[in-house]
């Protein structure tokens, strides 16, 4: 059964980007991701936050979290720094309301802007 | 205008010794996240890599001075006037008093046993409290827990007594970076806001090299 508008959580859904010596695994990523956020805020932080890897293709991805803790989503993301024996640091591209509005105005306008500056 | 939308600056980053590439490692990321400059610690800039570096980003000399509380003045005295920005990171309560009584400190750089009379001198002598925000990044549990309990501590002289705040990621490589939102969002962890975070990576560092250049005469004065 669907829950009623009013009732559904409030979503925010989050563009990165990862900056990785390698490429990294999307299972460690997750992994990365919750354990980071569960040593920030703990495991009740974490239910609330509810952060979800939604897609990621080893450079670009997208984070759906709570829309009340956008900001500390953000400061767990920043605190990644190690992926088993890898160096990576995830910068936040943009945050959106849907995942529509996240691939379309963030990690596109990025896709778009990479080949001229290749080219340079 | 946005809260993000000015010019950022790093001021403490250490490049690993022996490997030139990463300072404009450094200094591409720092440039992409939207940074407008950096200072790099007791590493002299190399002459030849320059041509690396982005245009219109500035590149300053600093010095981290790591010492006894006694030797503290002559060391201070002895980088004076060779390098842009003086930078102690504080420690116990001696260390503490000895770097804010020296004249010509710039930043005193996460002090553990921070107390209002040093805050007091610090005001009169405007030194610069430094957040190591990447303290928090880099550690995990216990030591974390006592980083962000010292930054909060001094938040609140930070506040109370009305002292510059300058927040830096502390890095070594270009991995340590963060970008300035990123920074405000850590600094949302120990209770600074949105405003005051944007206010330490662009005002406080820019008052710092504004009081460098040879037109400064004295807070307050100026020649026109």
């Amino acid at each position: 059964m669907k829950t009623l508008p009013v009732l559904r959580d409030k979503k925010r859904y989050i563009a990165f980007e990862v900056t990785p010596g390698q490429q990294i695994k999307r299972r460690n990523l997750e992994k990365e991701i919750l354990d980071s956020a569960g040593s920030l805020f703990g495991d009740t932080g974490l239910s609330e936050m509810n952060p979800r890897l939604i897609s990621y293709n080893g450079r670009y991805g997208i984070i759906r979290c709570n829309r009340a803790l956008t900001e500390e989503t953000r400061a767990a993301l920043a605190c990644i720094n190690i992926s088993g024996g890898i160096r990576l640091s995830l910068h936040v591209l943009g945050i959106s309301g849907t995942i529509k509005g996240a691939t379309e105005k963030f990690i596109q306008k990025m896709l778009i802007k990479e080949p001229e500056s290749g080219n340079k | 205008m946005s809260l993000f939308d000015r010019n950022f600056y790093d001021f403490i980053v250490h490049p690993s010794p022996g490997d030139p590439a990463s300072i404009t490692g450094i200094a591409m990321q720092a440039k992409k996240y939207g940074y407008a400059g950096i200072a790099l610690v007791n590493t002299p800039l190399p002459e030849n890599d320059t041509k690396n570096i982005p245009p219109d980003f500035s590149i300053y000399q600093a010095a981290g001075i790591s010492c006894k509380p006694a030797k503290l003045r002559s060391e201070i005295q002895k980088y004076g006037n060779k390098t842009d920005i003086i930078i102690v990171r504080g420690g116990d309560e001696l260390l503490n008093r000895a770097a804010v009584e020296t004249p010509g400190l710039d930043i005193l750089l996460q002090p553990e046993q921070f107390n209002h009379v040093h805050a007091k001198l610090a005001r009169d002598r405007s030194i610069t409290i430094g957040f190591d925000v990447g303290s928090i990044i880099r550690n995990r549990g216990d030591s974390r827990i006592r980083e962000l309990t010292t930054m909060r501590r001094n938040l609140i002289y930070v506040r109370k007594y009305d002292l510059p705040a300058i927040l830096t990621a502390n890095a070594t490589t270009c991995y340590d970076l963060r970008a300035p939102r990123e920074m405000a969002a850590l600094c949302g962890l120990f209770g600074m806001t949105q405003k005051e975070a944007a206010d330490a990576m662009s005002t406080a560092p820019f008052e710092i090299i504004r009081k460098k250049t040879p037109d400064y005469i004295q807070n307050g004065i100026e020649v026109l």
